[in-house]
């Protein structure tokens, strides 16, 4: 869930074009009215496109390392990979679940799930999906040994074990409620057992063979240059089943090349997971319509050092109160952003949505910077500077920074700039030694599923992401675990909220919708986070 | 000397560089801070266990010179090694993507040659008015980032006219030619100047040369002098700055890469580098070496077609 965006390819200087861009998109925006976004009428689909189309070319934000869903995660590995290989449940448009290749989910007690595996699916290769091949791609994320990415929801399981032609039982350590969730997103996507087997280590990259069961198969990966997808003719679900033939992905990194070619028609669509800078010529476009969909993106500013000024949660609370969240959303973001009172965002509340109502509207994100004054002097006016690390070539990362040096500056905190360059940065999120002498970085971030213990699970001090260890909700967080009763868990999860939200392990900023632009001779792509789990392209059509 | 030692002697030449070569970069690499780790591990890390079993796997811990040998012994074997970063041969990599930076390079050469010189020659001789003018615009197109002006041509070109497209490499033959014109083009304007202000100072010096005014004097075509008495003594100068400024490209275009999202070498070897992918980024570079010294062995060649008293090889 941490996602540390590795927008691989862009380098410094042409960085430096996308500012220049960015210069003249904010001279524009100011004639026109500022764009506000609002929580409510976020999209979730696109107006549908009904006709066949021949190709649809989509770009990526770089070039995806591995194909293979066990080492999906991240933005443009699952815009590949959703349509490719599909999980056990289905992430819907409106980021719910539905059934996916597993027809229903029973659990007998609290540590065993029992799936029942849809009958008549083949992979693209013709041969059925079996049981074993469900059994061998959960099996292969469990265990001491596994080397997928996520890990994390595999920890608690015991077993995986075929126990019918088509049925599948995980016998669990003990009870936790996010491995049954992540099912639906590409930690639960099922490969072929005797391709990945085949495989080995090539599986998944330009030299192997991938085999899933989704509406479109992969035809060739040419390296460095596209990824070709086909549709695949005999997918099992007629409501999904493609209008498009052939649907090719480029990489562009470079974010002023990119919007050029969508103005251009060069490629039909592309989704921005932060509002590109060149965001006012697309709006203007006539090629063009950008959409803004729900996700469970939010950006953050996580401390990443117990024992500098952050590690006072004082301090913390002092700069949260400083920050103009409003201002962010506005200057870093050009509109397309909601300001964040809370880490998780309501489009992630996927039960107990009173619950989490209420516990929401108790916090706000209006600035006090007497209080925050105070605080400071509360806390000793402590005089060593606060040094965040901002990602290189990141124009979203070094406004935000400057704007939050100017909060720290008004209560009297001196924030400083270091910045790690875009293919290091993914360091920081997990070695301690890449983290020497900052205090804090920021990132985006998301739960996989519409719970927000996804992510308020990350502050209890045994996971990776506490990086302060910060523990003032543990027992809450184990107890919230392997608590299957929803209302229940609601109640445990919002109180685990307003810890967080007061302790500020991580500092909550903005929540991110979805951009999405498509060229208007196509339409119907998924315009909400479940791109990046579900068939989003198997919507598209032609606009007559 | 004769072609077979001379040939042999730039052989062995190559060869040292490379080794000293590879172990500078590797040398630096390794004492660079950084890892891999993150693009093995995935995005959320890994447990210690995790990371112990990683480093161990790849010889990440292992001393510098265990390292060095090891990737050594490879090469000498024939094997480029293993990406760990993309879990694919680094053959693999480097064959996919020479293609475009040769395409890209050679059409970027072509460009430099023929505006650089035609440019410089026409300022010299024509001077005044002209001259100023070119010089001027030469200091422009000297001074002026790659990627302002590769953006400025998507801008014109691309979106604006619509004769280019916007991005790529193109599909193989006249279509890659009509995707690379303007990273070509692009890529080729500061070397251009740079050399159109080199043969203006070549022309102008041999205009000035005693032959030349006998020629003029004894009332030979303006033509003829210029192509055979001032073109033909000039190029020793043009051609070396045409051979380094080649050489220079290939790494250089990563820049122009980016801009117009090209899979070649250059911005390869950048990722590699902040990646720490050690094996992509020694690959590279023995690419990038063997084609520098190529190229200087080509401008030797020329050399002796240009002025035949220059023997191969000498040092003249």
């Amino acid at each position: 869930m941490f996602t540390p965006k590795p927008v691989f390819a862009a380098a410094s200087l042409a960085a430096a074009a996308l500012l220049l861009t960015a210069c003249t998109a904010t001279s524009t925006t100011d004639e026109e009215p500022g764009l506000s976004l609002d929580l409510d009428n976020l999209a979730t689909t696109t107006t549908p496109g009904t006709e066949p189309v021949d190709e649809v070319k989509w770009n990526l934000p770089y070039e995806p390392m591995s194909l293979d869903p066990i080492y999906g995660f991240n933005y443009a590995e699952n815009t590949v990979t959703a349509n490719l290989c599909e999980s056990l449940l289905r992430l819907t448009p409106d980021l719910k679940t539905e059934p996916g290749l597993a027809t229903s989910v029973s659990q007998p007690d609290d540590t065993t799930i029992v799936y029942t595996i849809r009958e008549g699916v083949t992979f693209w290769n013709g041969n059925p999906l079996t049981a074993e091949d469900v059994a061998y791609s959960l099996g292969r994320q469990t265990g001491p040994d596994t080397t997928t990415y996520w890990s994390d929801y595999f920890l608690n399981v015991d077993s995986v074990t075929a126990t019918g032609p088509y049925e599948v039982t995980v016998k669990m350590k003990q009870p936790d409620v996010l491995f049954t969730q992540a099912m639906g997103s590409a930690a639960g996507a099922i490969v072929e057992k005797a391709a990945a087997e085949a495989d080995g280590e090539q599986f998944g990259t330009p030299n192997g063979n991938l085999q899933c069961t989704g509406p479109f198969s992969l035809t060739k990966w040419n390296s460095g240059k596209s990824i070709e997808l086909a549709k695949n003719p005999s997918y099992w679900d007629s409501a999904l089943m493609p209008k498009v033939e052939k649907l090719s992905f480029s990489f562009i990194a470079d974010e002023s090349t990119a919007v050029n070619a969508l103005r251009t028609g060069d490629i039909d669509g592309q989704y921005f997971y932060l509002p590109p800078a060149g965001l006012s010529q697309l709006q203007n476009s006539d090629t063009v319509a950008t959409a803004y969909g729900k996700s469970f993106v939010f950006w953050t500013l996580a401390p990443i050092n117990a024992e500098g000024p952050l590690g006072d949660q004082k301090i913390r609370e002092a700069l949260s109160l400083a920050v103009d969240r409003t201002a962010i959303a506005k200057v870093v973001f050009q509109g397309v952003a909601i300001p964040a009172p809370t880490l998780v965002g309501p489009d992630a509340w996927g039960y107990g949505e009173d619950t989490f109502a209420k516990a929401y509207a108790k916090f706000g994100v209006e600035p006090d910077i007497e209080e925050a004054k105070q605080l400071v002097a509360d806390a000793g006016s402590p005089k060593e500077p606060i040094v965040l690390a901002v990602q290189g070539s990141s124009a979203v990362h070094e406004q935000t920074a400057n704007l939050i040096q100017a909060a720290g500056q008004a209560i009297g905190l001196d924030v400083q700039t270091k910045v790690i360059p875009v293919e290091q940065f993914g360091n920081l999120y997990f070695d301690p030694k890449a983290r020497e002498g900052l205090d804090g970085f920021f990132t985006t971030n998301y739960a996989d599923f519409a719970d927000p213990l996804g992510v308020y699970s990350f502050f209890h001090t045994s996971n990776s992401h506490d990086y302060i260890g910060w523990d003032g909700a543990d027992a809450e967080i184990e107890e919230a675990l392997a608590t299957l009763d929803e209302s229940k868990r609601a109640e445990l999860v919002a109180t685990i909220q307003d810890k967080v939200t007061e302790g500020l392990p991580w500092i909550p900023l903005e929540y991110e919708p979805v951009t999405l632009v498509q060229n208007k001779r196509i339409s119907s792509a998924t315009a909400s986070f479940a791109y990046l789990y579900a068939p989003w392209a198997a919507t598209i059509g032609g606009v007559k | 000397m004769s072609l077979g030692p001379y040939l042999l002697r730039r052989f062995g030449g190559l060869l040292l560089v490379l080794l000293v070569t590879s172990f500078l970069v590797f040398g630096l690499l390794y004492l660079a801070p950084g890892s891999p780790l993150a693009f093995i591990l995935g995005p959320r890390g890994g447990t210690p266990e995790q990371i112990a079993a990683v480093t161990e796997q790849y010889h990440l811990n292992d001393p510098f010179f265990v390292r060095y040998a090891a990737w050594l012994g490879d090469i000498l074997r024939g094997d480029l090694g293993y990406s760990i970063v993309y879990r694919q041969d680094v053959s693999a990599l480097i064959s996919s993507r020479v293609g475009t930076t040769l395409a890209l390079v050679s059409l970027a050469a072509i460009i430099i040659s023929v505006v650089g010189i035609a440019v410089g020659t026409f300022a010299a001789l024509r001077g005044g008015w002209s001259d100023q003018l070119t010089s001027t615009l030469a200091a422009i197109g000297l001074s002026t980032p790659s990627f302002v002006i590769g953006v400025a041509l998507i801008s014109v070109f691309a979106v604006g006219l619509g004769w280019f497209p916007t991005f790529g490499s193109g599909t193989g033959g006249v279509d890659t030619l009509w995707h690379l014109t303007l990273p070509a083009l692009a890529l080729s304007v500061a070397s251009a100047a740079y050399l159109a202000r080199i043969t203006r100072a070549a022309v102008l010096e041999e205009s000035g040369r005693e032959h030349v005014q006998t020629a003029t004097v004894r009332g030979l075509a303006t033509g003829h002098i210029v192509r055979h008495h001032v073109l033909r003594n000039s190029l020793i100068p043009i051609v070396t700055v045409l051979g380094l400024t080649i050489a220079t490209l290939i790494a250089g275009a990563v820049v122009v890469e980016n801009v117009f999202a090209l899979d070649g070498l250059g911005s390869l070897l950048v990722r590699a580098i902040l990646q720490r992918d050690f094996a992509v980024v020694q690959a590279v570079i023995l690419v990038l070496v063997v084609a520098f010294v190529v190229v200087n062995a080509i401008v030797d060649f020329l050399y002796t077609f240009i002025d035949p008293r220059i023997a191969l090889g000498s040092r003249q």
